[in-house]
């Protein structure tokens, strides 16, 4: 239930609205609003330049990154081109006449005795 | 509305013109709403640009016509809070300004009836601001649109985009504590 210290400041709030009205803009206000707008479009215009400017960079270094990696991969390309299995065979073959070898039993000396 | 939302669209496709016209438009309420916010005259017009600066660039964004002036309004109240902000940050609110704005005030005041209507309208402006000085600032902004810029409930909604029995809630909070300062500042003239 609304008590009469609402109906008071109803009243007052009333009186405020009208005693406070609406003011009107100096004949600058037009000027200067259009003066900020073109500020902040022209920032705005050259920040866009800058992020242009940036990625294109962005994208040249990551080129050129690209081929700074693959120029080593195609030197080596012989490597690459064997699978790990290779590559470790080739790199530690045993002697093969360690294994062909027959043993030789030295039996001569201990018959001659 | 003030304008038909075909000036907004020939201002969305970059019509100045059309721009021009909705400035011309809304200025004055935006301006008035922003006083009653900032309460520092010499300080309206520049936030009063700032909320149109906004809705430049962002009136792009904008898809249908009945949610535009609750829009133009959470821009102004955006600016407002930012002022407000930017004010404290620099603790620049002295006492000494008001007073200034006071003299400035009584001096350009006419004599008669004139004067006697600016003298009570005065009066009413200091109350009020002194009542709602007593809430927090964000309670006094709520209340300044709904009771003295009048949006309806459903309006608030859009601006604050909160449901309306939240809104409700923040309505009632703050008006009882301005009704508790109203109470207090009656028993001090009573009993003064």
């Amino acid at each position: 239930m609304r008590g009469n210290d609402d109906e008071k400041l109803d009243a007052l709030f009333g009186a405020y609205r009208a005693a406070c009205g609406n003011p009107d803009a100096s004949a600058n206000f037009m000027p200067n609003l259009w003066a900020r707008i073109e500020s902040r479009q022209s920032f705005t215009f050259s920040f866009r330049r800058m992020a242009n400017a940036f990625a294109t960079a962005a994208v040249a270094l990551s080129l050129l990154l690209g081929i700074y990696m693959a120029v080593p991969n195609l030197t080596n390309q012989t490597v690459a081109n064997q699978s790990y299995v290779e590559a470790l065979a080739e790199a530690s073959t045993p002697d093969p006449q360690a294994f062909v070898d027959p043993v030789t039993l030295e039996l001569a000396d201990r018959t001659t005795r | 509305m003030l304008v038909d939302f075909g000036l907004i669209t020939r201002a969305q496709k970059g019509d100045a013109a059309a721009f021009n016209e909705i400035v011309t438009a809304y200025r004055k309420r935006i301006l008035g709403t922003i006083t009653r916010l900032i309460a520092r005259p010499e300080d309206v017009e520049d936030v009063a640009q700032e909320v149109f600066l906004r809705l430049y660039f962002s009136l792009d964004q904008l898809r249908k016509e009945e949610v535009f002036e609750p829009w133009l309004y959470r821009l102004t109240v955006n600016a407002a809070y930012d002022y407000l902000r930017k004010q404290r940050r620099r603790q620049e609110y002295r006492m000494s300004d008001l007073s200034e704005q006071q003299v400035m005030l009584a001096d350009a005041m006419a004599g008669g009836k004139a004067e006697q209507d600016d003298q009570h309208h005065k009066k009413v402006r200091e109350a009020v601001d002194s009542l709602l000085g007593s809430v927090s600032e964000a309670d006094r902004i709520l209340l300044m649109l709904k009771e003295v810029e009048g949006l309806s409930l459903k309006e608030l909604e859009k601006v604050y985009n909160v449901n309306e029995n939240a809104l409700k809630v923040r309505l009632f909070r703050a008006r009882q504590r301005v009704l508790k300062a109203f109470g207090s500042a009656e028993k001090k003239e009573g009993a003064g």
